[in-house]
Formats: structure tokens, sequence, C-alpha cells
């Protein structure tokens, strides 16, 4: 028995070393072929059928392959004609009529036509298919798409959808009736070749010509290696093997400067948020006092009050974040509303505004009116060093007001459990990932009814009245035509939001990219993908 | 045996410095200076800070701390449960005792990082990182008995095979008696195990944290100090992250000089 401890203390010790000194064995997925451009996703894609996507990596892959009737330019934040040579848009917002470009082809030879556009649409509008692009047109089973001429494709919309435009960016045209799942395509690229955990390999799509008249991509091809490890994709990068990581980490991007400031660049505040919130379901299994806290809009601004949100950037982020008051980033300068009046860290005010709302002090630890210490837990997810960072430095933030926080890092899907069903939980911190500037993406957030509607989730009534006048604001900017009004009622939402603190935002993490000096043609742009949006113009420098 | 004493003071030692440093007023694992992040060693932070400025020393001592008590009380807690066990399937009825040994054979055929994981997500959110730290060696403890119960068994069984216990025996001693008389027997048995117990607890311990089922913020474990390691980019910031695996291994090194050898056992 003694032996076998000994054995077991010694394997353990070495498990234990060996995983705080193993290295990653650094290896690249496959050779890189002449002219072709590596980079990572970080799973393997989900589908290749372009009309189902519904993850981040197989949407890259559609992005890559996918010739669209519209453009949606990631840098001027503008819809651009790409496989349409011109549209238009009815006055009443009801109809949308593209002209094909001449001369258009599929990647195997065969030409494009009016007909191949109009099936592609009906596809993805087919419930059968299931696209989730389908519900961006909110009444899909009404469209209506026409082809009255070879070149000319019509699309007849029951409503008017805002930023329909948009919409069309999404949609791949296919060969009619051949669905091939980007092995024909009329984007800039092929697949080529996808080994299941090591990479989707693509080929240049020799058909392939943008709305800007430039023939084929400049790259032979794509290589997109399957790695999450970020350890991994640095020391790659370093070696030369990749050419460009997108989403980099603070802390990697930190590194990566410190060798060769040249290769990383800081593109300011992402459309994202990184946000918490507490638990206000009615049938929470939590507390009934600790509900009554979390639904008081004292409680709520006290807490936003005393955390600070400059810190949380340069500790949490390394400076790469930038502080949040509101939902809507400084980098969406359009509908960012820049006189928000939100509670700023101050925790005197907090304490000031708690000792009204009945809150009163026991030592130095914080009760509510019933003599119920205030503590709670806030719920993040394991894996993200900068949210668990956040966390932490909460903790201390609110233990400045007397308030116990305990921080509770849970994998994913347990974490899913909670929130979408359980509703066990106390707070939460989480981020948001936003990919439209529009505010109209964000409509399945902020609806009361809605499912995602994460503090009280699909309300059948608004709670209160505040969430009656989002509601009335969000559908007013989402059906009508005059913009001025649009911007008014978004407005007007970001201040209730600052006002009633439903979320609590924290920051906009800096969007953090590294760029191989060989790398010729690139565009930073703050929305995603940041790098490769004009794909088509990347290639190495000895490429040719 | 010269060794076993210095390696049992340099223990004693590191233990008493851990305690002088976290004891001494103002110090604190969880106070955050946010002025010095991933420090290097100065005199206000002998051991630098980590990336939220909380002293590296103070929560390195506070680690080996609540890693050595936890560990200690995890393995008494083993090793009496086992006691309890070897020496019932030892001395009870034939079934019963084979039903003790089905048991522990269980246990020992038990996924136990898969329970360990389970139990860890099962705990209510609310519970303080120091209940997360209880029950984690307690759980440890429960699933770490019964390869130590063999061994006791084994030690029981030759007990009772003894002359002198068929002679306890035959003179009518039964029960509490016969307990009172072997259990000083068995404690050259159990004592290595106990000391033997110890650092495999504190390793369990600190692999549980690197892989996040470990003891939750702001309290510090040797697990949630290996995690830097992982990260290439902090190793860059500063060399005091090596800090807290080089006492862990020093640490290990003194309680397996301490424990007794196999030959000794």
């Amino acid at each position: 028995m003694t032996r076998l401890s000994r054995r077991l203390v010694h394997c353990c010790a070495a498990v234990a070393l060996a995983a705080a000194f193993a290295r990653p064995c650094i290896a690249q997925a496959a050779p890189r072929l002449p002219g072709e451009l590596v980079w990572t996703i970080g799973y393997d894609p989900k589908t290749f059928d372009p009309a189902k996507v519904d993850d981040q990596e197989s949407e890259m892959v559609r992005y890559l392959t996918a010739g669209v009737l519209l453009r949606f330019n990631r840098l001027t934040q503008k819809v651009e004609p790409e496989l349409a040579q011109s549209w238009s848009l009815s006055e009443d917002g009801k109809m949308v009529t593209f002209k094909l470009r001449p001369n258009l082809k599929f990647s195997d030879g065969s030409s494009l036509a009016a007909q191949d556009a109009a099936w592609s649409i009906r596809r993805v509008l087919d419930p059968a298919t299931a696209s989730p692009v389908a519900e961006e047109f909110l009444s899909p089973a009404g469209v209506r798409v026409e082809t009255p001429g070879a070149s000319t494709v019509i699309v007849h919309l029951p409503q008017r959808v805002i930023g329909i435009g948009k919409v069309f960016d999404e949609i791949a045209i296919e060969p009619a009736n051949h669905p091939s799942e980007a092995r024909v395509t009329s984007g800039p690229f092929v697949l080529a070749d996808y080994r299941r955990s090591q990479y989707v390999r693509l080929r240049r799509n020799p058909s392939f010509s943008s709305a800007a008249g430039a023939g084929p991509a400049l790259a032979a091809g794509v290589r997109l290696d399957i790695l999450e490890n970020p350890e991994q994709e640095t020391r790659l990068f370093e070696r030369g093997e990749y050419d460009l990581i997108q989403n980099l980490a603070p802390d990697y991007f930190e590194l990566l400067k410190s060798r060769d400031l040249s290769s990383v660049r800081d593109l300011g505040p992402s459309l994202n948020t990184e946000q918490m919130w507490f638990n206000q379901f009615p049938l929470a299994p939590i507390p009934a006092w600790e509900k009554a806290w979390f639904s008081n809009r004292a409680f709520r601004v006290a807490v936003s009050q005393a955390i600070h949100r400059d810190d949380l950037a340069r500790i949490a982020y390394l400076g790469h974040a930038t502080p949040a008051y509101g939902f809507i980033s400084p980098a969406d300068a359009a509908w960012h509303d820049a006189s928000l009046t939100a509670p700023r860290t101050d925790v005197a005010a907090a304490k000031a505004g708690l000792a009204r709302a009945g809150f009163h002090w026991h030592g130095s630890h914080l009760e509510d009116a019933s003599g119920h210490p205030v503590r709670f837990s806030i719920l993040t997810n394991e894996g993200n060093a900068a949210r668990q960072k956040m966390a932490t430095l909460i903790q201390q933030d609110l233990a400045a007001l007397g308030i116990d926080v305990t921080v509770v890092a849970l994998d994913f899907p347990a974490l899913i459990e909670r929130l979408m069903h359980t509703q066990d939980y106390e707070a939460c911190l989480l981020g948001l990932e936003n990919v439209d500037p529009d505010p109209n993406a964000m409509m399945n957030l902020w609806l009361s009814s809605s499912p995602n509607h994460q503090w009280d989730p699909s309300e059948k009534t608004p709670a209160t009245l505040w969430e009656a006048e989002i509601d009335r604001e969000m559908n007013l900017q989402a059906s009508t035509r005059v913009d001025s009004e649009r911007k008014r009622a978004v407005d007007r939402v970001q201040e209730i939001v600052a006002d009633e603190q439903p979320f609590i935002y924290l920051v906009y993490p800096n969007v953090l990219v590294a760029i191989s000096p060989r790398l010729q043609g690139v565009r930073p742009a703050v929305l995603a993908p940041s790098l490769v949006w004009n794909v088509q113009d990347l290639r190495l420098a000895e490429a040719r | 045996m010269r060794l076993k004493l210095v390696a049992a003071f340099l223990l004693a030692a590191v233990i008493l410095a851990s305690a002088i440093i976290v004891a001494r007023p103002g110090a604190s694992y969880s106070r955050q200076d946010r002025s010095s992040l991933l420090a290097g060693a100065s005199l206000r932070h002998p051991a630098g800070t980590d990336a939220l400025g909380r002293d590296r020393l103070v929560r390195v001592a506070a680690a080996l701390l609540l890693s050595l008590v936890g560990a200690f009380l995890a393995s008494a807690l083993t090793t009496s449960i086992a006691a309890g066990m070897g020496t019932l399937a030892a001395f009870a009825p034939r079934p019963i005792g084979a039903l003790c040994l089905l048991g522990c054979d269980v246990f020992l055929a038990l996924p136990w990082m898969f329970l360990l994981m389970m139990v860890r997500s099962a705990l209510p959110l609310s519970a303080s990182p120091l209940s997360s730290a209880a029950i984690t060696f307690l759980v440890l403890a429960a699933l770490g008995w019964p390869a130590c119960a063999r061994a006791v068994h084994r030690g029981a069984l030759n007990l009772r095979r003894a002359d002198w216990m068929l002679h306890a025996r035959a003179s009518g001693l039964r029960g509490i008696q016969l307990v009172r008389c072997v259990t000083p027997n068995l404690i050259p048995l159990l004592l290595p195990q106990f000391l033997v117990s110890i650092p495999a607890f504190v390793i369990a311990e600190a692999n549980l944290g690197a892989i996040g089922l470990g003891i939750g913020e702001p309290l510090p474990s040797w697990g949630g100090m290996l995690l830097e390691l992982d990260n290439s980019a902090m190793l860059f910031a500063t060399r005091w992250v090596y800090f807290p695996v080089a006492l862990l291994v020093l640490v290990l090194l003194l309680l397996e000089a301490v424990a007794p050898s196999d030959l000794e056992a």
C-alpha cells in the first residue's frame, strides 16, 4: 500500500509538473502550398452548406467562398453591390430589385444567371432548409422571388425590413438545384479539402471577379488550421507559419508587441460589450429577498457606481479595452449616444444610494432592511482569463460597499443550462458579440418577450414601465422609415438602459490583431472578419 | 535518520515562516494593489505581485498553509476510515468482511476525477471559497481511503491470526476490548500511511486547481498559481511566476523525506 501511495504521489507530481511546464507540440496541420494564406479557426465548421450556417467558423468559410449579391463593406460599413451590378429598394421598402453583372460564372465554369440567384434565395426561405438567415426576413413565408429577366431578380417582402441589404450579404448564390456545400461557388475561393480537427483548405476560384473589376483572388488558396490553443497559435505566428491572428488576447498582444511592434495592431473598441446583470426572473430558485435587491434600481445603480471600469480595462485587458456605460460602442459612431449620463464610479454616491434604499451596514457588512447580509455570486465562463479577472476585480470593488461576492467560473454548457433553463444564478458576467452595427440586430435582446432578454427572459407582458417603453421604442425604430426617428428611439433606449442598469456595462474590448509583415493588402476593420474582409486582395509578399 | 530530521526541521521552518508571513499585520492574500501589477521583488512585495496586484509571497504562504492543513485533515480522515473499514473487514464475520472489501473494490473502480467534477459543479454557487476548499479536501479524503483500507485489512488479518490474539479471544475478550488491543498494534501501519497520504493530497489539490476544479478566488491555492505557467506571455512578464511551483516541489520533497521509506513501512 505504501508503495502504491508513493507511486501515486510520484505520478501526480509528474502530471502536475508536466501540466505546468509542458508546451504544446508545435507543428502546422499541413505543409503550406505555394501562394497559400494560412490562419486558424477555433473549431471544426459545423456545416459547409452556406444556407445552414449557424456558427462563427462556418460563417468564416462562407465568407471566403460565397458569392453574394450585396456585400456589407466592413471598413466603410456600407452595403455595396457584389454579384449585383446595381440594386434598389422601393419607396415602401417592400421590393428589392437586383440587376446582375454580365458574364458571371461559377467556379466550375458554368454561367450564373438570375435563376440561380432566385433559387438560392428561395432555398434560404424554404422552411425545410431551416436557414437561420430566413428569420431576418421577419416573415419568410410571405417573401416572393421573381426573375423577370435573365439578369434581374426581384424580391417582394410582406413587410419592411430594416437593413435588408445586409441580409443579402449572408445569402450565397449557388447553382440552381445543385447545392454543393462550397465545392462549386461564385465567391473568391472554393472548398478543396477538409480534414476533421486538422484544417479546411480552400483553393482560388478562377472564375471569380470582384465588383471592382479585378480578377480572381491574389492568393492561390487559404488554409484554415483548426486550433483553439492561443499559445500555439502565437508561437506559430512568430515562426511565420500563420499569416494573421484576428482575435488576439491582450497578454499575447503584449508579448508579440514586445518582440515586434510592427506585427500587432490595436484597432480600438469593438462593437462587443462585456456586462454583468442580476437575475430578475420572478420564478428563479433564489431567495425572495435577493430578488428584491436585484429588482431594486437603487441597488443596481449602486453596484454600477462602485465598479472601477478604468481598472477593469487597464488590468483585465492590459489597457486594450474601453470603459463601457452603454450598449452601443463608440466604434458604432452612427448610433452611439455620447451624451449618456450613465452612473460613473462614485463609491460615496453608491453608499448614499443604498442607504436611501433602506440598506444599512452592520460593521463593515451591508445588510438589507430585513437584516439579510448582502452577498451573491457572480457566474462567468471558465477559460476566459479577462472575464475571471474582471469578476475578481469587481469582487474587491463591491467589498468597499460591504457586499460579499463569490466568483464562480463554470464550463459553458453548465453556464448556459443555468442561464437559459434553470435560471439558478444570482448575477452573471458575460460578453455579447455584435456583428452588426445596426441596433435593430439587438431586437432579440431588448424586447421583453424575447428568450434572450437575459435579466428576465420571455416576459408575457413587460414587468416594468421602463421595459414597456424599451419595447415601444425598439418596435418603433424597426418600423419607421424616418432615420432621425430611428436615431431618437435608439437614443431613448440607451438612456433608459443607462438609467435603470438592467445590464451593467463594463468594457468594450478592443480589436487586437497580428499581421505578418509578409502579408500584403490588409486593410484592418473593426467589424469581423476584421483582417480578411477583403480576402481577394490579400497575398504573401513572395507569392509573385 | 539524519536526513529525516533535517527534512522535518526544514518543513517546520517553512510552515512557521508561512504562518508569520500570513499573520503579520497588513498582510492580505486578496488585497489588490492596482498600481503594482506583475511587479518584481521589492521591499513592499518581496516576491512581487500577480496579475491583479496581489502580494505573491503572502498568497504562496497562504496556499501552502491551506494546502498542508487540508491535506493533513484529509489524510487523517482517510486513515481513520481505512482503519475502521480494514479492521471491520478482518474481524467481522466473513460475509460482512467480504462486503467491506467489495465496497473498497467498488470505490477503487470509480472514475474519481469525473466524480470530483460532478461534486464541484453541484456545489451551491454561493459556497464561499473556504467551503469550496473544505469540500475539495473532503471529497479527496472520501475517495482516497479504499486502497489504504485494503492494506489495513491485511495488517489486521495478521493480527487476528497472531498467537497473542488467539489467547486474548480465548480468554473472552470481545468487541471494544478487542479494538483497544488491536489499535495500538495497527499504528505502525497507519502512521506511514497517514504521512504518505499528505503529499498525495497536496498534489491532488494542485492538479484539481490547475484544471479549474480547485479552490475559488480570492483564496490562493497551488493549482490556481500553477495556472499562471500555462501562459507564456505571463512567463515573460516576470520570472516570479515560477516561485509557487518551486516552493511546491520543495514542500513535496520535504514531505516525501519525512514520510517513511518503503523499507521502513
